[in-house]
């Protein structure tokens, strides 16, 4: 029986090429594709593959809540979560959500089939960085926090990192209700809530949260020169 | 005649999902990749494409400049920028620099065939996010 994988990514152009390079292998078969995390979730349980590939950076809801909730739809859900950057914050989050495969875009075509191999295997595949964080006792039960490390900021919801994203990324209360099929006095009240736990006055202090934690992942415009460096697929 | 195309972007997984695309088209042909401009630049003196497929942002050099310098080194040669960039003034500056096209990688799968179908006959086409100015000059 052939292994079933969901891709999602918000990129038709990169599900074309992890496609591509997934299928050549023998016994593995893309059986579906979503560009958001939201669609990601209603195939992943509509369609039961055995891994789920998710971009972290979807609009709609970001890779690491739909990790999440497919998490709590069935623990046994398998996932890889791709990534472009493997900072310290975004490797712990992947692995919070409970991934359990965590590969960075720009080494997919090398290490993808790797990953989805161990997971087939029942193992997890990680960056060789997430390696060494768990080397340094990063998973360790009541792991202590770095020095370096903020001061921890209180905890949304499920729902409410929902509705954060929905919001930071433009959407009105009603639309945010109407995604969500909720009321928009529900929302607002959601809404109300959010800004008090984080201590906000403003939309923008809650767009720079989402960006600051991964809701949302934006360009940095460019002047007349174009950059040089890592980009996102 | 057959349409022979450079495909140039740092990502292993993007320039896949274009070759994907591309080799669909009977009289096209990926000859080559590159993974950054100054690979670019060699690869084209070496290959000779009629079109490269370019994306802006790169390590080493990056598109806009590889485009200047492919400009005087190969004039023949015809350059689609593929990019995240959807900037009415990074699209400006890559036309500057001599670029035929520019799409946005968001909506490459929906308008690379005929982005390239137009550069390829020397006509430009441009089209961003929600302001579509697939503009064929």
């Amino acid at each position: 029986m052939k292994l079933r994988i969901l891709l999602a990514d918000d990129h038709e152009i990169v599900r074309r090429g992890l496609r591509a390079l997934l299928e050549k292998h023998e016994g593995w078969e893309v059986c579906g594709e979503a560009s958001d995390g939201r669609e990601a979730l209603d195939k992943a349980l509509q369609l039961k593959p055995d891994v789920v590939i998710v971009d972290i950076g979807m609009p709609s809801l970001n890779g690491l809540d739909t990790t999440r909730q497919l998490l709590q739809h069935d623990p046994h859900f398998k996932v890889i979560v791709l990534t472009i950057t493997d900072s310290d914050q975004v490797i712990r989050e992947a692995l919070d959500a409970g991934a359990r495969g965590f590969v960075l875009k720009s080494d997919a075509a090398r290490d993808l089939v790797s990953a989805v191999e161990a997971l087939q295997n029942k193992r997890m595949f990680f960056t060789p960085r997430v390696n060494d964080l768990v080397l340094a006792g990063f998973l360790e039960k009541g792991h202590t926090v770095s020095r370096n490390e903020a001061p921890k900021l209180p905890t949304l919801t499920a729902r409410e990192r929902e509705i954060t994203q929905l919001l930071a990324e433009g959407n009105s209360s009603k639309e945010v209700a109407s995604l969500l099929n909720l009321s928009t006095k529900t929302v607002e009240t959601h809404r109300s809530n959010i800004m008090r736990k984080l201590s906000f006055h403003s939309i923008r202090d809650l767009v720079v949260y989402a960006i600051k934690n991964n809701l949302i992942q934006i360009e940095i415009p460019t002047g007349p020169k174009a950059p040089t460096g890592p980009t996102a697929a | 005649m057959t349409i022979r195309i450079l495909l140039v972007d740092d990502h292993p997984i993007v320039r896949q999902g274009l070759k994907t695309i591309l080799e669909g088209h009977r009289d096209w042909e990926v000859i080559g990749e590159a993974s950054d401009g100054a690979e670019a630049v060699e690869k084209a003196k070496v290959l000779s494409p009629d079109v490269m497929v370019l994306d802006v942002t790169m390590p080493v050099m990056n598109g806009l400049e590889a485009c200047r310098v492919l400009r005087r080194q190969a004039p023949d040669l015809e350059i689609l920028f593929v990019t995240q960039h959807d900037s009415p003034q990074m699209m400006r500056e890559a036309l500057d620099a001599g670029a035929r096209g520019y799409v946005v990688k968001s909506n490459a799968a929906r308008d690379l065939l005929e982005a390239v179908e137009a550069v390829s006959q020397h006509r430009v086409f441009t089209a961003l996010n929600g302001r579509d100015v697939a503009g064929m000059h």
